[in-house]
């Protein structure tokens, strides 16, 4: 049974949709992670329009996100007053993000550097994952534990501007988390991706956030930004296929809760790892739609159609 | 069938009004509707070479049936390597290029006859000089004549892979001499727009007759909604596409909770 996207304008397998929409969410529930950016390269694999892609998966992660972010809200993981600062620099970010690939599309260039920047992404990404997994797998055999410092001093420290989070017991500058919400802003807008993977690294080690509050509060400020990003495509670049969306959302919200659930039960290692492998499949993948000479040199678009 | 009959009356009144030779048509649809199950369409095309039933058509009269879709304005890029990495790299608009575009014959004709009498836009990929000023392009930084025709060969190649330019001859079934029937596959793929059908009746290479109509392609259906609302209203298009991300991403939470307590 397949199904006619409006805006893709083109008809895709229903069951297709619902399993890579179910198994990206479950993947991103298990792991805490967006999803987004597996989710791009493969809706983009499936012959749906790069912008679409991007766009569409924007909408896609404010539902993922909304749902993580109530989980971790109970459990008063989230750090608000972090979230709002994030924002603030998400908001311009994502602004110039959504500019940048507008001009992008009108230059012919927006699949190349699609590809460009996901290839980056999901190389360091499937990497990091690999060497960790298997780190905490040799440990683990070792039976070794490692130990984490609690609280970081660096540089934001010294900044002006200072503010008190209070959850995160922090008295840090607001610049270093506005810059990195900026980046996240840009990121999204450009690749559909709630940014989770690199948020968490930034948010522990640039501003010292305690782990536990990290994933509930970059969880939180990702429903804002790729909520602004979906209303700015869909205002500019009119890019966001709302029946695309609806499957994927509804497959993922199942997938990620599931995910979740596994998550309890399974040993995380050797899944992480695996998982790593199939994102380092995914960059190759791209890499190599890059290098090899296509057998049609030519492409064409349609940008203006008479009515 | 009423169309059908309507073709017979007029068949018996051209009959009446001229002896020489007319070149009488109908045609099944006036509208195509495109929905969400549309899998392309045979649009039928039928008529009579001669207003006298009683004469036939001798060996040197031809039908040329030409539909010419709405127009579109296309960009051709070429992909270039750069340091290993294939890139678009120049770029050609095509201005008010067919959306969609069919010629077919009784036998075959000749290049120099559609050029001669200004018909067709695929003859030109067959003929060593394109007639660009006919053409409405920005070359860009495309200057030189051969460069100009690979643009142009791959415009023609694309779109008659996507099934819609096609040039064919002998599809059309000649019925006891003087009528004349053909079905023209409409793909899924085609634009929508007002669609024009040209009907030429030749005789000794000279056009005898002429004859044209149009015909619509619509979208319809909740797709058709959508999209156009998309368009009429991005905001609140954007707005709803959230608020459904929303709903179903609390109730998922909600639904949930309980499981994950166990």
């Amino acid at each position: 049974m397949s199904i006619y996207l409006p805006i893709a304008e083109l008809s895709v397998n229903i069951f297709l949709l619902l399993s890579i929409g179910g198994v990206v969410g479950f993947l991103s529930g298990m792991f805490g992670l967006g999803g987004g950016f597996l989710m791009t390269p493969i809706l983009i694999f499936m012959g749906i329009p790069t912008n679409i892609a991007v766009a569409t998966s924007a909408n896609q992660i404010v539902a993922s996100s909304i749902s993580g972010t109530i989980g971790y809200w109970r459990q008063g993981l989230v750090d608000f007053k972090m979230g709002g600062v994030l924002l603030i620099g998400s908001f311009f970010g994502s602004i110039l993000g959504v500019w940048i690939f507008s001009k992008l599309v009108v230059l012919g260039q927006i699949d190349t550097v699609i590809s460009i920047l996901y290839f980056s992404l999901l190389t360091s990404i499937g990497l990091i994952m690999l060497i960790e997994s298997s780190q905490v797998i040799r440990d683990r055999v070792r039976r070794k534990t490692v130990k984490r410092k609690i609280h970081y001093h660096n540089w934001a420290h010294k900044l002006p501007f200072k503010i008190k989070f209070y959850k995160s017991k922090l008295y840090i500058s607001a610049i270093p988390p506005i810059i990195i919400g900026f980046v996240i802003g840009i990121l999204s807008a450009t690749m559909g991706i709630g940014g989770t993977f690199i948020l968490i690294p930034a948010m522990i080690y640039f501003l010292g956030m305690p782990t536990s509050k990290v994933i509930g509060t970059s969880l939180f400020q990702i429903i804002f930004v790729t909520a602004l990003v979906t209303l700015l495509h869909a205002t500019t670049t009119f890019a966001v296929d709302a029946v695309l969306a609806f499957f994927l959302i509804i497959a993922s919200v199942i997938g990620a809760q599931l995910g979740v659930l596994a998550a309890n039960k399974l040993r995380g290692e050797e899944i992480r790892a695996l998982l790593a492998i199939i994102v380092l499949g995914v960059a190759t993948k791209i890499a190599l739609d890059l290098l090899v000479e296509p057998s049609e040199i030519f492409n064409i678009s349609v940008i203006r159609a008479l009515f | 069938m009423n169309l059908r009959i309507l073709f017979f009356i007029k068949l018996i009144v051209l009959a009446f009004i001229s002896s020489a030779s007319a070149l009488v048509i109908g045609s099944d649809e006036e509208e195509i509707y495109i929905d969400a199950n549309f899998s392309g369409k045979n649009l039928l095309v039928f008529g009579a070479f001669y207003s006298d039933p009683s004469q036939s058509r001798d060996d040197k009269s031809d039908i040329l049936i030409e539909v010419v879709g709405p127009s579109e304005d296309v960009v051709v890029r070429k992909k270039e390597s750069f340091f290993g990495f294939w890139l678009n790299s120049k770029s050609v608009s095509f201005n008010d290029v067919p959306g969609f575009y069919y010629l077919s014959s009784t036998n075959e004709i000749t290049n120099e006859f559609l050029n001669e009498n200004n018909i067709g836009l695929l003859n030109k990929k067959d003929t060593q000089l394109i007639d660009w000023s006919a053409l409405n392009i920005d070359w860009g930084n495309v200057k030189n004549q051969k460069e100009k025709d690979t643009f142009y060969d791959a415009l023609i190649r694309t779109k008659e892979s996507e099934d819609v330019y096609r040039k064919v001859n002998g599809e059309i079934d000649i019925i006891d001499g003087n009528l004349f029937r053909s079905y023209i596959e409409i793909p899924n793929t085609v634009p929508v727009g007002q669609y024009k059908v040209n009907l030429y009746l030749i005789i000794d290479n000279k056009i005898s007759n002429e004859y044209s109509y149009n015909f619509m392609v619509t979208r319809v259906g909740i797709e058709e909604a959508i999209y156009s609302f998309s368009k009429n209203y991005p905001l609140i298009y954007g707005l709803i596409s959230l608020l459904i991300a929303i709903l179903i991403g609390w109730s998922g939470a909600e639904v949930f909770k309980r499981f994950r307590k166990v």
